[in-house]
């Protein structure tokens, strides 16, 4: 099983679908809510977003070596799939 | 007759008001879709936003105007982006975007990238509140 990692914003209706999707599937995922983060930590993890996806926008899905920008379900299943 | 232009307070954008100038009018703006009213300022016409209507209705409004302006449609993420975008305004003082993490004035909802086209481009605004 590939490692699965959603980096959220706890406003955004796209990342709860994507939260939804993982689970709905008994896909097993870590999220984080960045925008709840305390603020040090918030720092580091939106510079990390930065350099992997090039925004500092949400969702960002991790899977496997995969960075899918966005909430996008074709790629998200074909990343899962790979 | 002049038009002169004139600042939105939303989207910074200075516009040409051509209409007859009223203390108390209310305006549109035409990039974003903000509603406004009209003042005399010190030395000028002035826009500002409403104060006697609620943010709900003012984030309704506005959005409402920019997809007509536009031509964009909405469809069931409108409602969820309409709590988001007030969940926002509650936390951080004003409709900043709910999928961006910054909270800055380019990021005002219509934002920036969407005003710029990005709707054009990918079909939908970031967050799906505006379609093609
Ligand atoms: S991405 Fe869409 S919802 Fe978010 S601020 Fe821009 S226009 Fe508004
Ligand atoms: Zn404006």
């Amino acid at each position: 099983m590939k490692s699965v990692m959603l980096y959220a914003l706890s406003t955004c209706p796209f990342c709860k679908m994507a939260k939804r999707f993982f689970e709905s599937r008994n896909i097993p995922y870590n999220f984080v809510d960045v925008d709840l983060l305390p603020e040090e930590e918030k720092e580091k993890t939106v510079a990390e977003v930065q350099r992997i996806s090039g925004r500092r926008a949400f969702p960002v899905i991790v899977i496997g070596e995969e960075v899918i920008v966005g909430y996008d379900e074709l790629r998200i299943r074909e990343a899962l799939e790979k | 007759m002049t038009s002169e232009r004139i600042l939105c307070p939303v989207c910074q954008v200075a516009f040409p008001l051509k209409e007859e100038k009223v203390p108390g009018k209310r305006v549109v703006c035409p990039v974003c879709g903000a509603v406004l009213v009209l003042e005399k300022g010190d030395a000028s016409w002035v826009l500002r936003r409403p104060q006697d209507i609620t943010p709900e209705e003012e984030i309704r409004a506005r959005v409402e105007n920019f997809a007509r302006l536009r031509g964009y449609r909405f469809n069931e993420m409108k409602e969820p982006l309409i709590e988001a975008l007030l969940k926002k305004y509650e936390r951080y003082g004003d409709f900043y975007c709910p999928c961006k993490i910054d909270n800055i004035p380019e990021n005002i909802c219509p934002c920036l990238e969407t005003r710029q086209g990005s709707v054009e481009r990918n079909g939908r605004c970031h967050c799906g509140l505006f379609w093609k």
